[in-house]
This record gives structure tokens, C-alpha cells and sequence, in this order.
């Protein structure tokens, strides 16, 4: 079988879960035997594969980042040039005999339909979030909607990363649920390593995130217990994080870190205590199993996607600060609460491997070919 | 000829209220905030409607029908004749018409469910059983004769403390850990006291309580009939039928036919001469002892696993049921009897059962009865009032 892949992110360069996503599943898929073209942007880092079914083939140059959310109409102008060049150089590119066509998120929605409808063969999407998601479901864009809405029609078979998104895909954009399999992610586990006094979130610093319920938490643990927050990561709310950590009072005890490497991600999920996604909305949440295989227990927002499939964690609404500091302050007291979450979910993670993922889409695939 | 022995244990734990971290060392008077009075009598109440009271009807008209032919046991916990006596009399009136009819034997254990019988002294134990069987003597005036401890937690140290007290009898589950090759359908005697041990046919009593409705076990649909006639191909001296009560019209809904199964099958075990009903009281006098059970690790009806695992599994239990033993001597020397009560009303061994993290199979059983979303909810809940106990006995 051989598939064409667009996404629009591969390590080493990635921001989101989309990118770590095709990463797992196009080696998983390689390692079945599959042929996967992987098309993406050229970027500044080139990506590059060591199996021979398996080539990344990088189009065009780009330099924006998927998730950003344009306030400024001239950058958004550029934005959405620049997703249009990318997809209309697709549509030029993408040639030869292939069984199938993968793409991921709205990014390479246009360019899969177009391609589906020039060579006649069926087209796979994942959805790993929607505009609804990214907007924190306020005003959500109808431009990206509308591209959203469109990919999803003309799809022959839908993955979504959870039932929540599945959800979603059905009420807001009037899909048919039997063209929709539920794929939960998965994860390569970091492994464990000797724990501090650390309270960790990490992630796009984003309205989705729910960075700002983190510190409102970490002013409530202050309180009671002595430790220290971390907040890893860049986006646009950064700015104001700092203000809101300044005007709490609790500005010595966080640390923003801003961008980390992959190397410092890991390291920072080993030694961290508490790992907290306090996500407004979250289709999956990949970065609550990194965590936990890092032996580091995590509270997650009870709607986010992981929080359907894996059963160790914790969970809180992510708007009940007092709830999430409860958890925390519980966890860093209760040495056999943080034991038996470390311990229970290190077992659970083991069954989170992307060999599951790409024997999962591969059904997907064979449902259609 | 073998005899049937119906038991039913009838029990309600006082569920926990939502208590924080932030609430440690607040209210410094009131200790009712442990406990959520209202979901309490809430559950009490539908409880109640589905099980206690229809059932016990049900029973009452069955045991006059058959001219006391028909015999069955009950185990009343102490925190269910408190919810009997807050929120619904009635319900315990019901219990004492059945006891009148002299068909209905009544079983000792401790008055808060607890698991005090694990503790390294055996003195709390003991006294739980004496507030019990104040408690069944003020209401029923009848001293029971056989014992049962809470979960059929068994072992040789417990035997012997029970024997010292003076029973007769006591309960524990037919495990094959305990009798490998022997029946459960037999008295025995533990190996370091005079007593007889009744022992749970957790076959057949599982059949009722746990697969009665499982369309896909080759039992189903289960019949008085079948029952009956599988009984009456059983070896032995007696069949220990143990059922949590709630089966009844709870966990097998009344749209299971639960009901018409109770109210058809003394009928069918009568039609087989050589069966018959009898009480555990009954038992102990009828029947003798077959041959010595050694069990030095304690053993229970619980999960698969049939131990104290479902309490004291894991890092969490264990830590709880700590915390919460070793501030006895503190809790006495207050002198203070809500305080006393509170730490008793704590040691009821659901606590430590919503906080067990068991696999599959028995987790489902597990988050089934339990009020918290996972056991590490209800572990920092608990934990939490403990601290708060804790501080007040400081």
C-alpha cells in the first residue's frame, strides 16, 4: 500500500500534537510495511527519515506556525497566503501512483480535496483539532470553519483523536458519525528520573490552554505549601501571564521559560512533581501522556480527550481553580497518592504506543481500498 | 440432605462530604461536616423503595405462605439501624415483623462495618461487637449466636477472639485457597478454637448476586426451578447462600425478575424432599463439624482476589487505614462521644474500598458502588478529613 501523507509539521520542527502525531504514526506505519510519501513545508530545519518506505518530501517554504492565532489583519493576510501557496503547490506536486491520500487538520484540507477529485482516489483526514477548539470556543473564525467543513464532507473516512472531537465533528459540522474512528494518541515514553519541588504546565500559551487557570491555581497552593511553577512555552498570551503572575503577588515563584528544546522538554517533565493541562479545550492532549511517562502524575481538564481514555490521572474543570489546588497541595503532601499515580500510570501508558495508532488507521485505510 | 441457608447482609456506609485541603483545621466545632448528610438520605431513601421494603414484603408473605418452612438470616449493621432509625422507621419495623414470625435469624458483627478485626490490638474490635449486640438486643431483644465480620474477613486470631466471646458460629467465604479439595458444604472447625465456620458457596451465592442478569452466562435465564434442582444435586451438609441484600431490586433491577426468582423458589426447593431451609442458628445446632480450616492470612468474600487486598492493596489504603488506627488512644482520651462515634463512622471499610485501584474486572465492580469519579478522588477526600480529625485530637 502506499500513501500520500500531507502534513504541515515533522520533527525536529514541530509546535503541536499534530506534529508529534505523524512522526509516531508514519514510522509505525513504515515499520507494516506501508509506503508513506510525507509531504511538508520547507522550513529552516529539514526533516528527514532513516527508512527506506518511508520519505519526507518538503514543499515550498513557509514560515507560520499553525496554531497562531493572527490579531493584526496584515499578518493574517500573510497567514493565509501563505497556507494557500503551500496547498496550491500540493496540488502541483503530488504525483504518482498512490493508494490512498492521508492529510491532517486544516492546513492541507484544500490541497487533499483537490488532489482526491485530480487522481481519483479516496482521501483520509484526521482531525486533530478544530477551529473551535483552537478559538476556546469564542469566536470561533468562519474562514477556517468553512475550510474545516469542507475537507470533512469530501472525505471518504474521518480519524479523530477522541470522542470528544468526534463530538464535535458531528454537531457543529454535520458529519456522518459512521464515516468517523475514534484513534486515541499515543506516546514514546521519556522514562523516569528523581523528582523536585515542581509544579509544571506546558503548552502554547494560548486561550486553549488555560495558562491563566494555572497561575490563578498556583496563588491558591502558595498559600499552603511551598513550591515553585513553572510555565513552559511561547504564544500570545505571554505577555499578560507575566503581568497576571506579577499582579497575584506569586511572581518569585513562577518561572516562565519560554521556548524549550526537545532535549529541555523532557528534562523538564522528569523533574517536575505536578504536571497540569488545564485546557479549555483539548481535542487529545498528548503532552499529559509525556508527562506521565516521565513518571510525573498529571491533572487534566476533564473535557480534554485524554481524560476519555486514560484512567490514572487526575481530573478537574479547568475554570475550579480551588478544585485543581486542591490536587496539587494533595499531591505534593500525599507521598503514596503521587506513588500510586506514578506507578498505575506508568503501567496504563504501556498500552498508548503508536503501533496501536497506525494498526488502528491502517483498518481505517483497508475500509477504503 | 442437604439444608439451604440463606443469608443477606444489609449495610450502608455514611458517605464522605467534598472536603478540600483548604478545609483542614476550619471548623473547629462541627463534625457532621465529614459526613453528606443529604446524598445520604437520598440514597437511603431510593435504596429503601427499590430493595428494603419491597423485598422484606416479599419475604414476610413467603414465610407465612410456607408456615416458617421457609428460613432465612440477616445482618443489620449498625450505621443502617441508624439511617432506619434518622429517615425511615418504617423500615426497620419491617425487619422486626419479619423477626417475629421466629423464621428469621439475626447475625452478629461489628456496628460500624469496619475493619477494626486487622488491627494489631483486638480491643476496639471487641468493643464494636458489644455496641452491636446492644444494639440488636435494645431493638430485637435476641442475642445473636453466630458472628460475621464485616466482608467475611476471616482469619485464625479473629476465630479465637470470637470463640472468647462466646458465639457459636461464624461466617466466613468457601475459599479454595482454605479448603482446596474439600466442600464448602460442610461445618469446620479453625484449627485453634471451638467454634463452627460456616462457609460461603460462592458459586452458587454469586450466581444470584453477580451473573443473574449476564445474558451471555450459560445459566441465564436463571429459574427458581434450575436453582433449585442444581441444589438438589449438591453433596453436603449445607448450602451458605450469602447475598448483599441490595441484589434485590438494586444491583438486579426488578426488570431482571428478580423478584418472581425470590417469590418462586421456596416453592421449588420444597418440591425436592430432601432439601430444606434452615437459619445459621439452625446450622450450628444441626449440623457438626467435618474438619479443621488453618488460616493464619486473613481471607474475605471480596473481588477475586477473596482477601483484604480490596482494602489494603495499595500505597493509598494503607496509608488511611494508618492514619486512622493510630490515633485511637488520642480519640479515647478526648472523652468526647461525637468524636468517638465520627472516628468509627470513618473506620467503615467502604472508605477504604472507593479508594482501591484493582483491575478491570473488579474495578467495574469497584466504581459501581463508589461515590467518587476515580480512588484518587476518594482518596485525597478521605485523607483530607483524616487530617482534619487528626488536628482536632492534637
Amino acid at each position: 500500500m502506499k500513501v500520500a501523507m500531507i502534513g504541515w509539521e515533522y520533527p525536529p520542527f514541530k509546535v503541536g500534537g499534530l506534529g508529534t502525531h505523524c512522526y509516531g504514526l508514519t514510522r509505525s506505519l513504515a515499520d507494516k510495511n506501508v509506503s508513506i510519501d510525507f509531504y511538508m513545508p520547507k522550513t529552516k530545519h529539514s526533516s528527514s527519515s532513516d527508512k527506506d518506505n518511508l520519505v519526507i518530501k518538503e514543499v515550498g517554504e513557509t514560515e507560520i506556525f499553525p496554531y497562531d492565532r493572527p490579531e493584526d489583519k496584515k499578518l493574517a493576510g500573510q497567514f493565509f497566503e501563505s497556507v494557500y501557496r503551500y496547498n496550491d503547490l500540493l496540488v502541483q506536486k503530488v504525483n504518482g501512483k498512490y493508494d490512498l491520500i492521508h492529510c491532517h487538520d486544516w492546513l492541507t484540507m484544500k490541497a487533499g480535496v483537490a488532489l482526491k477529485e485530480k487522481m481519483g482516489i479516496p482521501l483520509v483526514l484526521t482531525v486533530h483539532s478544530t477551529e473551535y477548539d483552537r478559538s476556546g470556543w469564542l469566536y470561533p473564525n468562519d474562514w477556517f470553519i468553512n475550510i474545516e467543513k469542507e475537507g470533512m464532507e469530501k472525505a471518504d473516512k474521518i480519524i479523530a483523536v477522541s470522542h470528544f472531537t468526534k463530538r464535535v465533528i458531528v454537531e457543529k459540522y454535520g458529519i456522518n458519525p459512521d464515516k468517523i474512528t475514534v484513534v486515541h494518541n499515543a506516546v514514546y515514553p521519556i522514562g523516569e528520573s528523581e523528582k523536585k519541588n515542581i509544579v509544571l504546565f506546558l503548552g502554547r500559551l494560548t486561550i486553549q490552554k488555560g495558562p491563566e487557570f494555572f497561575l490563578k491555581a498556583a496563588k491558591k497552593v502558595l498559600e499552603h505549601e511551598d513550591t515553585r511553577f513553572v510555565v513552559a512555552g511561547i504564544g500570545d498570551m505571554l505577555p499578560r501571564l507575566i503581568s497576571q503572575a506579577i499582579d497575584l503577588g506569586i511572581s518569585n515563584r513562577v518561572i516562565f521559560t519560554g521556548k524549550l528544546t526537545e532535549e529541555e522538554v523532557k528534562h523538564i517533565y522528569q523533574i517536575s512533581s505536578v504536571y497540569v493541562m488545564p485546557s479549555v479545550s483539548e481535542p487529545f492532549g498528548i503532552t499529559a501522556l509525556e508527562a506521565i511517562s516521565a513518571g510525573t502524575p498529571t491533572i487534566v481538564s476533564k473535557t480534554a480527550g485524554v481524560s476519555e481514555a486514560f484512567q490514572n490521572c487526575l481530573r478537574v474543570d479547568f475554570w475550579d481553580t480551588d478544585e485543581m489546588a486542591n490536587k496539587i497541595i494533595s499531591l505534593l503532601r500525599y507521598e503514596p497518592l503521587h506513588k500510586t499515580l506514578a506507578e498505575q500510570g506508568n503501567r496504563e501508558i504501556n498500552i498508548f504506543t503508536w503501533d496501536r495508532v497506525a494498526d488502528n488507521t491502517l483498518d481505517v485505510y483497508r475500509g477504503i481500498t | 440432605m442437604p439444608s439451604v441457608c440463606f443469608y443477606f447482609e444489609v449495610h450502608q456506609p455514611m458517605r464522605l462530604n467534598r472536603f478540600s485541603v483548604f478545609n483542614i483545621g476550619k471548623n473547629d466545632e462541627s463534625l457532621s461536616t465529614y459526613f453528606d448528610s443529604k446524598l445520604n438520605q437520598k440514597i437511603f431513601e431510593k435504596v429503601a423503595k427499590k430493595c428494603y421494603l419491597p423485598t422484606n414484603r416479599l419475604l414476610l408473605d413467603l414465610i407465612n405462605e410456607f408456615n416458617g418452612k421457609f428460613r432465612i438470616s440477616f445482618s443489620l449493621t449498625g450505621t443502617f439501624v441508624e439511617y432506619c432509625e434518622r429517615f425511615m422507621p418504617e423500615v426497620l419495623d419491617s425487619f422486626k415483623d419479619l423477626f417475629k414470625t421466629g423464621a428469621v435469624d439475626l447475625i452478629e458483627e461489628t456496628y460500624y462495618h469496619s475493619l477494626s478485626s486487622l488491627y494489631d490490638e483486638l480491643d476496639e474490635f471487641e468493643e464494636q461487637v458489644k455496641m452491636h449486640h446492644q444494639m440488636i438486643k435494645r431493638i430485637f431483644n435476641y442475642e445473636p449466636k453466630v458472628f460475621r465480620n464485616t466482608e467475611a474477613i476471616y482469619d485464625n486470631r479473629i476465630a479465637k477472639k470470637i470463640e472468647e466471646l462466646g458465639y457459636k458460629g461464624i461466617i466466613t467465604e468457601g475459599s479454595e485457597k482454605v479448603l482446596g479439595w474439600r466442600s464448602p458444604n460442610f461445618l469446620y472447625k479453625p484449627v485453634n478454637a471451638n467454634l463452627k465456620v460456616l462457609m460461603r458457596n460462592y458459586k452458587l451465592s454469586d450466581d444470584v448476586g453477580f451473573r443473574f442478569s449476564v445474558r451471555d452466562w450459560p445459566g441465564f435465564p436463571l429459574t427458581a426451578d434450575k436453582y433449585a434442582y442444581w441444589m438438589s444435586h449438591c453433596e453436603g451438609d449445607v448450602i451458605n447462600l450469602f447475598i448483599d441484600y441490595e441484589t434485590f431490586g438494586e444491583h438486579q433491577w426488578t426488570e431482571t425478575g428478580i423478584f418472581d426468582f425470590i417469590k418462586h423458589l421456596p416453592r421449588a426447593v420444597l418440591k425436592h424432599k430432601h432439601l430444606d431451609f434452615v437459619t445459621v442458628s439452625d446450622v450450628v445446632d444441626k449440623y457438626n463439624i467435618m474438619g479443621e480450616i488453618d488460616v493464619p492470612w486473613a481471607i474475605s468474600w471480596a473481588d477475586e482476589d477473596r482477601d483484604v487486598s480490596t482494602w489494603l492493596g495499595n500505597d493509598m489504603q494503607i496509608a488511611c487505614f494508618n492514619e486512622l488506627r493510630d490515633i485511637e488512644r488520642k480519640v479515647k482520651k478526648q472523652d468526647d462521644e461525637d468524636l468517638l462515634h465520627a472516628w468509627r463512622l470513618l473506620q467503615t471499610s467502604d472508605h477504604l474500598y472507593y479508594v482501591s485501584t484493582k483491575g478491570f474486572e473488579d474495578g467495574n465492580v469497584h466504581a459501581y458502588f463508589s461515590p467518587y469519579d476515580a480512588p484518587y478522588e476518594g482518596f485525597i477526600n478521605y485523607m483530607n478529613i483524616l487530617q482534619d480529625l487528626k488536628q482536632k485530637v492534637m
